[in-house]
């Protein structure tokens, strides 16, 4: 670290300003202002003249509290308080760093450590100011005091210009074809060092309840969403889609200019959209085009009920990814008493927020180009967009701004209206929006792909666990190509068919298990579109993998008739898991027995109650689930009455927030348990509206009960995204607990759970 | 065709040439820059573009412009003037002065990615002018059962929704 003053440099009050920072929605002036430079303090943080405090982050708020915690743990290494912070997300001309949103932990020792850094740097200005040894110092809400004298940051700063250096390693997302998902890197940069940081045990702003900034503006209408965004000369568009998933165009119906006298039809390849300065105007010339537009017919998809039977017949080459030695397993299952072995499955489900993709891009005939966007991974969409319009990464500046939660769709930076909206523009020379409709992204966005699961356990004399072997198959979940590029024939990096194994062993006694996870390629792969492309969804992998491991887990515990906690208890030695097991189930009222209880039943009008359990590691987090169901055997109608969420990740930052992510992260995962699932028949997805893609209501929300531990021993855990991957075993647990039935497959739909009582 | 309407949002008149078929939430959106209501699934399924006519919820997606003329037109840009009639604060009150709804979804901390909430508080207000003090399942019923369909979240504040719901109820009983 090295500080130089370059003397009293008046640039606009602020000691770290060495950039003008355009304004919101100025189209960009010069390519050369395309990016930040990272190794500069001021890129990450500005202190102002007044004691505020900017801070700049690539990545951004996806409805889960990090837009709060990124100035709590700035405000803990600075000595100030979070809300004199503001911020900065995700905006690729105005953030240094890149990286993906939901990887929340990596940047905030990126915040983190840079405040440490300045942190000491302010120390050491102050010293000279006051005239005070460093260590004399102490400081509060930014006014350092020592030799009874003080003085705020920002008269510290006023009128300088602080040299500080931020060691950084790693690189901006490029596109790649031959990369793991089309871009070179998720993470973006790492700030590296050491830099003295506050001890957990000591913290006084982390472990607080502070609210997310953003809330006031989303409840009174002042916040400026991406659907918000107006340029002048701007053209809306929406797009006209393929009658199938493999269909090509053979004609485009015509405009009626009497009725829509400035609507235009714009196409490339298989990409078709009506534009008009009117978004009114818009909807109804897409409308009439759409009715006259003849596509080629095409049945390739095998329906949604047959998946898993393409899935058993499919050869599958060998693991994308084992885990485990094969032959300490098979020598572990010769010693078994016992095995058992079961297959899970599930449909395709999909993330299904309820703002459709929305998108502005402005491409400009100098080659400049602006995206406005709400992707979680600006610089990955930001490659990607370069890539796709054959310019430099330099050229792009990617703009974000809230909007509908995402739910992991666009990790990547892919999957999205943004390749429409810059392929129009492109072509028209004009400013275009991108306005997706609901029926049009519950059919061509990505997809939560169809899986099962089989899962082998070898018992001992005791019915303990002592060998597990795992195979997940599934079509891959990295495949964030954007539609428009696909259907415009015009490049998009691609990704690898492949899956991976997405656990992380949670029961430390049981040693010897191979996990295998295997992959396809996305269902009508072969197709313009690339078929139902299979992204990553909230607790990817580990949902789908979780819902077989701890549900073959739950059967063991039956089979060995011991309580499922207490089972899961005898195969830990983890003090952190045992803790939050205990605590979950004393908040439960769980009484150890074993599943089924005793008057279980799988007949009858009257409901039948059950209760089950289940437990994740995530992250540097512990998870359990308990859940409380109400069965009605005739009617198939599943109801869940109580859920208890057990949450151990660690040094919890925001409690409040952690609570609402959790209760949250329940109903999410409660309605993939109960309902979800995307249809579709041989040429197209048929659940294209809310009626058809059900998902949980209030009504059906039960009492959620959340437990918390947070310990400063274990660093920060991953606490916001996981709480929906502990919710279908526990429900799953608690059908067999009522009715002496395995449920091994989800939605627990009354059409599944009839068939399933009569069987 | 393009005719002149005069509708009344938000306690003002307003003055908009757009066919009388056009949805009131693109007038609103577009013509008025109102943008708390927002485009959902367009189709009065999830609440998303819900307003208030008269004090009472529609669903500005399928609500024809003609159909507002002559009625007061609510979103929640306007609740704050709202509550401050109802209570007949001063300037200088109803200035600091948030609808106790809105209050609530702030305390509570409701909104996630918030893209729904609009639409939430709309039907809050609606509940609570018919209904002072909801049970839980008053505000579950009033939520999920009232058509033309549920208000939905993909989120999952649906518990957040509620305990915002009690508290600004005790807040507006005061």
């Amino acid at each position: 670290m090295t500080i130089t003053r370059r003397g009293f440099v008046k640039m606009g009050g602020a000691l770290f300003v060495s950039f003008a920072v355009p304004a919101r929605f100025s189209a960009l002036a010069a390519a050369a202002q395309s990016s930040l430079d990272p190794a500069q303090l001021a890129s990450w943080l500005e202190i102002r003249s007044d004691n505020t405090i900017v801070m700049r982050t690539g990545r951004t708020e996806t409805g889960t509290g990090m837009s709060g915690y990124y100035p709590q743990v700035v405000a803990e290494e600075l000595r100030v308080r979070p809300e004199t912070i503001s911020l900065i997300m995700g905006d690729t001309d105005q953030t240094p760093d890149g990286g993906y949103s939901a990887g929340f932990l990596s940047g905030m020792e990126n915040a983190r450590k840079v405040a440490a850094y300045a942190y000491q740097a302010l120390l050491q200005l102050a010293a000279t100011r006051i005239g005070a040894p460093v260590g004399d110092l102490s400081v509060r809400d930014g006014i350092v005091s020592g030799g009874g004298k003080s003085v705020s940051y920002g008269q510290l700063v006023e009128g300088q210009h602080l040299d500080l250096k931020i060691p950084i390693k790693g690189e901006l997302a490029k596109a790649d074809p031959a990369a793991w998902v089309g871009i070179t890197t998720l993470d973006g940069l790492t700030v590296t060092g050491e830099p003295p940081l506050t001890q957990l045990s000591q913290c006084k702003v982390i472990g607080t309840s502070n609210p997310m900034p953003g809330i006031p503006d989303k409840v009174t209408g002042k916040t400026q969403w991406s659907c918000d965004v107006t340029l002048p000369g701007m053209l809306q568009a929406r797009m006209i889609r393929p009658a199938t998933l493999g269909s090509t165009l053979i004609s485009v119906g015509d405009v009626d200019k009497k009725q829509f006298p400035t609507a235009e039809i714009v196409k490339k390849g298989n990409l078709v959209a009506v534009l008009s300065p009117s978004e009114v105007e818009a909807i109804g010339a897409a409308r009439a085009v759409a009715a006259a537009t003849k596509w080629s017919d095409w049945a390739g998809l095998p329906g949604s009920d047959n998946v898993t039977k393409i899935f058993r017949a499919y050869k599958w080459n060998a693991p994308s990814e084992s885990r485990g030695k094969a032959a300490d397993v098979t020598a572990a299952f010769a010693k078994a008493s016992k095995t058992i072995s079961a297959s899970y499955e599930q449909p395709y489900t999909r993330h299904a927020p309820i703002g459709p993709f929305v998108a502005v891009a402005d491409v400009r005939s100098d080659g400049c180009v602006t995206i406005w966007t709400h992707s979680s991974q600006s610089q990955g969409l930001r490659a990607r967009i370069a890539y796709l319009l054959g310019t430099t990464t330099e050229h792009v500046v990617v703009r974000w701004l809230d909007h509908s939660g995402q739910y992991g769709r666009t990790t990547f930076g892919g999957d999205g209206a943004e390749s429409d909206a810059a392929i129009l523009s492109q072509l028209t020379g004009k400013p275009v929006r991108v306005q997706w409709t609901l029926q049009e992204d519950l059919a061509w966005s990505s997809v939560s792909p169809a899986w099962v699961s089989d899962v082998k356990l070898g018992l001992d004399a005791n019915g303990r666990v002592i060998a597990l072997h795992s195979s997940f198959y599934s079509p891959h979940m990295m495949d964030p190509r954007p539609l428009g590029a696909l259907l415009a024939g015009m490049p998009c990096a691609t990704s690898k068919p492949g899956n991976w194994v997405a656990t992380e062993w949670p029961y430390d006694k049981i040693q010897d298990r191979l996990e295998d996870a295997y992959g396809m390629p996305n269902l009508g792969a072969e197709t313009p579109s690339g078929g139902l492309r299979g992204n990553i969804m909230r607790t990817p992998g580990q949902r789908q993998q979780n819902f077989a491991l701890e549900g073959l887990i739950n059967e063991a515990a039956a089979s060995a008739k011991a309580d499922p906690i207490g089972f899961r208890l005898s195969h830990t030695t983890d003090q952190r898991l045992i803790d939050l097991l205990n605590a979950t189930a004393k908040a439960a009222g769980w009484e150890p027995r074993p599943s089924p209880k005793r008057n279980a039943r799988k007949t009858g009008t009257s409901a039948v109650t059950g209760r089950g359990s289940c437990i994740m590691l995530r992250a540097n987090a512990w998870w359990v689930g308990i859940a409380e169901i109400a069965v009605i055997p005739a009617t198939g109608v599943v109801q869940v009455t109580k859920f208890t969420i057990g949450a151990e990740p660690g040094k919890i930052i925001n409690p409040r927030q952690l609570d609402r992510c959790m209760k949250s992260g329940v109903v999410m995962g409660l309605s993939e348990a109960l309902k979800e699932e995307v249809t579709f028949d041989a040429g197209k997805v048929t659940s294209t509206n809310w009626d058809r893609y059900k998902i949980l209501t209030m009504e059906e929300t039960p009492e959620i009960k959340v437990v918390q531990i947070s310990r400063d021993d274990k660093g920060f855990g991953g606490g916001s995204e996981a709480a929906n991957a502990v919710v279908s075993p526990a429900v799953a647990a608690a059908f067999f607990d009522a009715t002496g039935v395995h449920a091994r497959r989800i939605p627990l739909t009354p059409a599944y759970v009839t068939t399933l009582l009569k069987s | 065709m393009a005719n002149e309407l005069t509708l009344s949002v938000n306690g003002a008149p307003q003055v908009v040439a757009v066919a009388p078929e056009t949805p009131l939430l693109f007038v609103l959106r577009n013509e008025l820059k109102l943008t708390g209501p927002r485009l959902g699934c367009g189709m009065a399924q999830c609440g998303a573009c819900a307003v208030l006519l008269d004090g009472e919820e529609v669903r500005a997606c399928i609500t024809p412009v003609s159909y507002a003329v002559g009625k007061k037109v609510t979103t929640i840009e306007g609740l704050p003037a709202v509550w401050a009639a109802e209570k007949h604060l001063s300037e200088a009150d109803a200035a600091k002065t948030l609808h106790p709804v809105q209050q609530a979804w702030i305390d509570e901390q409701v909104p996630q990615c918030g893209y729904c909430q609009s639409g939430m508080m709309i039907a809050a207000v609606e509940l609570l002018a018919n209904t002072p003090n909801p049970t839980v399942a008053q505000i579950k019923d009033a939520f999920t059962n009232k058509a033309p369909s549920p208000h939905l979240c993909r989120c999952g504040t649906y518990v957040a929704i509620i305990d915002a719901v009690q508290r600004a109820a005790k807040a507006m009983s005061v």
